[in-house]
């Protein structure tokens, strides 16, 4: 027998029962808070959860922002301050991540991958499939280059000592354990990840 | 800041917070201020009034019967609310509601309450339990909305009385999630407190005993999702109170941010607030909880 019982009862706080309700009921006349419901709006506001990107405390946020109540609205950011919920700030937040609304709002916040050719001055947009492939060119030269398959012993060690990774301090278990898959597959060793604590 | 932070260590939530003895007073001082120039201003100053006659009935403080500490233990260990709704309260709850109606100045209020008042004090006892069961069970269809007040108010005072008695030992760990931890009570409202060891933190209110237990913020208090819960307030009003809808459930509660304002007291600012609630329900979301100084009809 269970003997806890689900007691899930929901209101429906209407205008039409407000002529039912005790308002009504009690000899009050509740027509000048209908008059005042029929000239108000409703705004829509989020509230999100994340992960501060600065270092590798992790130091959980809370996002505010504002937008219509559309679904799919573009919501705009307003305030971020710490999590009081989350287990490591419990709501503090040091000086860099007391600012992070400047940073989401910065003027030369990166957008899109850009690209300067060496002796050039200025950046250029180029698209994300083009950045990954010079990405992935310039390791492979890289590595093509300096691996080392065997020390002066003979013994395999399989190292790429001058390219090294820097991951992010937001990362699920799920994420840093292909990132660090990934990572040792290639031979670096240079590697860390800010979500390591 | 608390010290424990200064000495580099992380404060532990506090997870309970008991009811005030100072709870009705402050409610009734705070729906008389609300009172002022609004839109249902002889409602609040009505539920006012009623607040202090609550305020009053606690004063008297006669001895309510708790359940002793066998009782409590059994109900902590296993999760259960130990003052629970289901089981019936004692019937000195019925003489608690007379000595309120009595504190009432029914000269003051409209002809039809005072006539309910009448009603209420000549009622039998049978039909009495019958409408306190129908406000505990939030079955505002089964009940006459002009007594659901009352009814709920001396339920509260009934409800608070034991619940000061047994102050922290009151609480119950592992009480269905979104019910009071006391009285397995759905909320009022859902409060952002500040200061100390709770700033920032979000704790319901349990619309019966006025206990108040920490939720996690950003997170649907009927479903517990965490996924599509938004907050909806009035544009050009007040956003010290949203209502925080839930797109999973289609339920909302509403929140009070008292590093808005920190007059806030939960009920009153709940039933000022009923523009809110109307608004939303045109958006199609329930809500979770009742405000039992009154009966949506």
């Amino acid at each position: 027998m269970s003997v806890i019982l689900t007691r899930r009862q929901f209101f429906k706080v209407c205008t039409t029962g407000l002529a039912t309700s005790s308002v009504a009921a009690l000899g009050f006349t509740p027509n000048a808070a209908l008059a005042e419901v029929r000239e108000f709006k409703l705004i829509g506001a989020k509230e999100t959860r994340n992960t501060c990107p600065y270092c590798s405390v992790s130091c959980g946020v809370l996002m505010y922002s504002l937008g219509s109540n559309a679904k799919n609205a573009k919501q705009e950011i307003f305030h971020i301050e710490g999590d009081p919920d989350h287990p490591i700030n419990r709501g503090t937040l040091c000086p860099k991540g007391a600012a992070l609304l400047d940073f989401v709002r910065s003027s030369s916040r990166l957008r899109q991958p850009e690209y300067r050719p060496s002796g050039a001055s200025d950046w250029q947009r180029i698209s994300w499939e083009d950045a990954f492939e010079r990405i992935a060119r310039h390791m492979k030269n890289d590595r093509d280059r300096n691996f080392v398959a065997t020390n002066e012993q003979g013994a395999t060690v399989n190292r790429w000592l001058s390219c090294g990774m820097l991951a992010a301090s937001a990362s699920s278990n799920e994420s840093g354990y292909l990132t660090h898959k990934f990572a040792r597959s290639v031979g670096l060793l240079a590697f860390d990840n800010q979500a390591r604590v | 800041m608390p010290d424990s932070v200064l000495a580099g260590g992380v404060p532990s939530i506090p997870e309970f917070r008991p009811i005030q003895k100072t709870v009705f007073a402050e409610r009734a001082q705070r729906l008389r201020d609300l009172a002022q120039g609004h839109a249902m201003q002889e409602y609040l100053l009505f539920a006012s009034a009623v607040a202090r006659a609550q305020a009053g009935e606690l004063e008297l403080f006669p001895d309510t019967p708790v359940p002793d500490r066998a009782r409590l233990e059994h109900c902590q260990r296993n999760g259960l609310p130990p003052l629970s709704i289901d089981s019936p309260p004692h019937v000195g709850w019925q003489n608690g509601l007379q000595r309120l109606l009595d504190a009432l100045n029914q000269e003051a209020l409209p002809p039809r309450a005072a006539q309910i008042v009448t009603t209420l004090h000549d009622a039998d006892a049978a039909a009495l339990e019958r409408d306190r069961a129908n406000v505990l069970a939030g079955a505002y269809a089964e009940i006459d909305p002009g007594r659901a007040p009352f009814i709920g108010a001396a339920l509260q005072v009934h409800w608070a009385k034991m619940a000061l008695r047994l102050g922290k030992s009151g609480r119950s760990a592992g009480v269905e999630f979104g019910l009071c931890p006391v009285c397995g009570s759905p909320p009022v409202v859902s409060v952002i407190q500040t200061g100390g060891a709770k700033q920032g933190l979000r704790y319901l209110v349990c619309s019966l005993c006025a206990s108040q237990w920490h939720v996690v913020r950003v997170k649907c208090t009927a479903c517990a999702s965490t996924k599509g819960v938004s907050y909806l307030f009035i544009e050009g009003g007040t956003d010290a109170v949203k209502a925080e809808c839930c797109d999973e459930c289609k339920t909302y509660l509403k929140i009070l941010y008292l590093d808005k304002d920190n007059r806030m007291e939960s009920t009153a600012d709940d039933l000022a607030t009923l523009a809110l609630d109307m608004l939303v329900d045109e958006k199609g979301f329930r809500r979770v909880g009742p405000n039992l100084l009154l009966s949506p009809g």
